[in-house]
């Protein structure tokens, strides 16, 4: 199957015997994100090839990051190695994933233990596709933000960004009443750059909506949202924005470089497209509000 | 830099440091997300993968 995901093209086939009764198919989210197949010398943004192998030793140096929770990230000879751990299954990980310094190539081993019985998987599947993600944007080439994207019939894009509970799903549910908006989605959002303009792509991982749509736009207007007892809008400019957008994003923590592009990306952003904060009451009305805001 | 848009060099202000939370769980993908009614979460629809869900972030 072909997945393309904030622009980014992604090969996954079984690598050698297809088990016999298993497939390879999206998550629901993911489905509308699946694409044909790349014509013959057409090279996908990332390769990836699937077995199933209890896997002994999974070829793990010394681990690079531990989220604390569904996942680790380890050093491997060829690049990077990811375990995917379950709290059902113990200390031992239902999924592995290594990739190639850059990301382009990668191979993910499911423990047959733990698909036993399946007809169908997404070895893709959360959080894995959105790591691969972001270690792809981390390489220079944009970022992820906790935010909800919504494009209004008139084109004008906007970003609403913030935490859990900061009211992007709220905010995407006003919009879904308006005729010819479109969300993108109600939590997540990839942001990359073309040419001096940013643009923000759709992605499988939604909110409670929950909405996500494989369209992107180019970005007129970001809005740090946050839930009041008024409709309210100021300008947030500068370090400032930098600082809150990056508190709003997913950059690759275990790779200093990435962060350091995040931050000069984020100046950068914050440079070019208007940034306020919102303060907003669930009603319509905020709509008016953001339609009316112009340039800062 | 240091001047303004006549020319003028703008009065001295000190520099003032300002706290952003982070929340590390939700930063990191430290967390599940949503995982009913056709989410993105492992165990979501027909695909019948383990759950490694313990908990939820959005």
């Amino acid at each position: 199957m072909h997945l393309r995901v904030g622009g980014f093209t992604i090969r996954v086939a079984w690598s050698g015997t297809k088990p016999r009764g298993l497939h390879l198919a999206p998550s629901p989210a993911a489905a509308p994100f699946l694409v044909d197949p790349q014509p013959p010398g057409v090279i996908p943004d990332v390769v990836i090839g699937v077995d199933l192998d209890a896997a002994p030793d999974d070829g793990a140096r010394e681990c690079l990051f531990d989220s604390g929770g569904p996942w680790r990230l380890y050093r491997h000879d060829e690049g990077f190695l990811f375990r995917f751990f379950a709290s059902t299954f113990g200390a031992r990980p239902y999924k592995t994933a290594r990739f190639a310094p850059d990301f382009s190539r990668g191979h993910i081993t499911l423990h047959p233990d733990f698909f036993a019985g399946a007809v169908a998987v997404d070895p893709l599947e959360y959080p894995l596709d959105e790591l691969l993600v972001i270690a792809l944007l981390g390489q220079g080439r944009g970022l992820e933000m906790h935010g909800c994207g919504v494009a209004d019939r008139h084109g004008r894009a906007s970003l609403f960004v913030g935490q859990s509970g900061a009211g992007k799903s709220t905010m995407a549910r006003l919009w879904t009443a308006e005729p010819g908006a479109v969300i993108l989605s109600d939590d997540r959002i990839v942001i990359r750059r073309h040419g001096e303009e940013v643009w923000m792509y759709g992605t499988p991982w939604h909110g409670e909506a929950p909405l996500a749509s494989p369209s992107r736009a180019r970005l007129d207007a970001l809005f740090l949202l946050r839930h009041g007892r008024r409709n309210e809008l100021h300008d947030v400019g500068g370090a400032a924005a930098s600082a809150r957008l990056f508190a709003a994003s997913f950059p690759p923590f275990h790779d200093r470089r990435a962060l350091a592009f995040t931050l000069e990306f984020l100046e950068w952003v914050a440079s070019r497209v208007p940034c306020r904060e919102l303060s907003f009451v669930p009603e319509a009305a905020v709509l008016a509000l953001v339609r009316s805001s112009g340039p800062v | 830099m240091d001047n303004d848009a006549n020319g003028a060099k703008r009065p001295y202000e000190k520099p003032e440091i300002k706290q952003v939370a982070l929340r590390p769980e939700e930063a990191v993908l430290g967390a599940c997300k949503a995982t009913s009614g056709g989410g993105s979460g492992p165990g979501s629809g027909n695909c019948r993968t383990p759950s490694p869900c313990s908990g939820l972030g959005s």
